[in-house]
């Protein structure tokens, strides 16, 4: 079986609230699947109900081959969790607690290249209480890939990371993912998403409401914007006509989307040529998956 | 067998942390054997003995038995609320409770480390009262202490585990556990002589899970001959703790409550 998790229909509600509706997704062997969206939007009861902790009202989901409902000591074996947060007992040191988790399962990692793969190898004999936030969630990692998960399942890693510590992690991933690790992140951070995830589904009010890689997602939606700054004595409707683009002023930026790249700034540079302009701070902008998310769930304003 | 191993792996990083934490240290042996040396040293001298369930039975033996229970029922019932509590709360259990690990080691491991940290209380207390205040053992005590405090851990770790269904915060654990211990020694022949309660009150706290296993280790401790085991200890406290335990079983929860 080529896909890890199978995911048809489902549906969560609480009370009048549905959390999920009618989601369907599949996870294949060996990728990272991203889930994407805001807070509330389903990501973690979704998660959670593939990790077996929640029962869903309609649908199908298989996990390994198995339903999660099921899933006994044999299944969880196989998989790796990180959950949005739990904490630890603060007097036990990093190497005793993942060691304690070692225990658990069948063919766990030895804590030395646990740790060394969460970059806490320096840490190792330092007490949890006295530990950051991000090194914490860190040990978080550590003992949801301690026992050589074929699946992990990460919900929103890096929350409070530095920019520093998340690439690090991102690396730590990619490295899992090339030992043949199949994982399931959800986050918020559309850079990570964009960087990690082979594949990407958004949500949005418990719906998905675009799936794909975030090349095509960014197809999808993507414009490339062209954008410099307001100067005093710019004509901007005499640029507009003269280059052929419509261009419109927010505050002090004046922007247009593209069409056709290519051939719109051709004309435009060769008009600001000919007239002796000069456009202050230029610059082309290839859309990001920010945009595609504000766009599929209708946050643009 | 690999249940008995995690559960022995599991007691050992409980006793772990307790050793680590002063909180633990200095509320489940300073304040016992502090209890133990202040009641000795007021009453020891002032009165002779202190009638128990018809027997006269003397000052220390009173004390010693009495706060050496108080000392295990704090630590159990109110040890296993705090960890269980506090665990749940801090997501610690539901993290288990996704892993392989079978979900009976947590609690196992809990109750063999409440056991050990009893048995160390126990000695700690009875070497107290013998270095301090001349108090000797009759032989057959040892072995009943070691019955009653299977007994009592059993018991009291059992009603611990049927309230963390209805506590939900580590706080409202800390100070409940605790308050319970305390309201219930004085009815039970702990701080007080029986004596000294109405007769109502000492009939109302025979039934409750503290007073007949007081009188049982203040017995065994003070008496000499037969085998220093009484049965009404194990009729009532068997009852208190098969009941919790029924009552834990249904009701347990492994997720963070909301509130």
């Amino acid at each position: 079986m080529s896909n890890v998790i199978e995911v048809a229909g489902l549906t969560k509600r609480f009370g009048t609230l549905t959390a999920v509706n009618d989601v369907s997704f599949n996870v294949e062997r060996g990728e990272i699947f991203g889930l994407l969206g805001k807070n509330g939007a389903g990501k973690t009861t979704t998660v959670e109900i593939l990790e077996g902790y929640q029962s869903p009202d309609e649908g199908q989901v298989s996990v390994l081959g198995v339903d999660p409902k099921k899933g006994g000591g044999a299944w969880k074996d196989r998989i790796g969790l990180v959950l949005q947060d739990s904490d630890f007992d603060p007097s036990h040191t990093v190497t005793e607690t993942v060691k304690l988790f070692a225990g658990f399962f069948s063919h766990p990692k030895s804590v030395d290249e646990t740790l060394e793969l969460v970059g806490l190898t320096d840490k190792a004999d330092v007490r949890i209480g006295r530990l950051s936030g991000g090194q914490r969630r860190r040990v978080d990692v550590a003992l949801g890939i301690v026992g050589s998960p074929e699946l992990l399942f990460l919900d929103e890693p890096t929350t409070g990371f530095d920019p520093s510590a998340r690439r690090e992690f991102w690396t730590m991933l990619e490295g899992l993912r090339s030992a043949g690790t199949s994982i399931l992140l959800t986050t918020h951070y559309m850079e990570e998403a964009q960087h990690l995830c082979d594949r990407i589904a958004i949500l949005a009010a418990g719906r998905i409401v675009a799936e794909g890689t975030s090349t095509s997602l960014i197809a999808l939606t993507g414009t490339t914007t062209v954008r410099f700054n307001v100067v005093h004595g710019l004509d901007v409707a005499a640029l507009s006509n003269g280059a052929g683009i419509d261009f419109h002023v927010a505050g002090d930026v004046v922007s247009a989307a593209l069409v056709s790249a290519q051939s719109e700034l051709l004309r435009l540079l060769q008009y600001v040529e000919r007239v002796g302009l000069e456009l202050d701070g230029l610059e082309v902008v290839r859309p990001t998956l920010d945009d595609v998310f504000l766009d599929v769930t209708g946050e643009r304003t | 067998m690999r249940f008995v191993r995690l559960s022995l792996r599991q007691a050992h990083y409980n006793l772990v942390a307790y050793t680590r934490s002063a909180r633990t240290v200095i509320f489940g042996v300073l304040m016992p054997v502090g209890f133990l040396a202040l009641f000795n040293s007021v009453f020891g001298g002032k009165f002779k003995t202190i009638p128990v369930g018809g027997h006269n039975i003397s000052t220390i033996a009173f004390y010693t038995g009495g706060l050496t229970t108080y000392g295990v029922m704090l630590g159990t019932f109110t040890g296993i609320l705090v960890a269980i509590v506090g665990a749940r709360e801090a997501g610690w259990l539901k993290r288990f409770r996704g892993t392989p690990m079978p979900s009976g080691v947590f609690l196992a491991g809990e109750i063999l480390y409440l056991f050990v940290t009893s048995l160390g209380l126990i000695i700690v207390m009875l070497a107290v009262s013998h270095f301090g205040y001349s108090l000797s053992l009759p032989a057959h005590a040892y072995l009943a202490i070691f019955c009653y405090t299977v007994l009592g851990v059993f018991a009291f770790s059992a009603m611990g585990l049927a309230l963390t269904s209805l506590i939900t915060t580590s706080e409202m654990a800390g100070s409940v556990g605790p308050f319970t211990v305390v309201i219930l020694s004085f009815v039970s022949g702990v701080f007080l002589a029986p004596n000294l309660l109405p007769q109502w009150l000492l009939t109302f706290s025979s039934y409750l899970p503290l007073e007949p296993i007081v009188s049982g280790v203040q017995h065994a401790i003070a008496l000499p001959g037969g085998s220093g085991l009484m049965l009404r200890p194990f009729i009532v406290l068997g009852i208190w703790g098969v009941v919790s335990f029924v009552i834990a079983q249904s009701n347990f929860t492994w997720e963070p409550q909301r509130h």
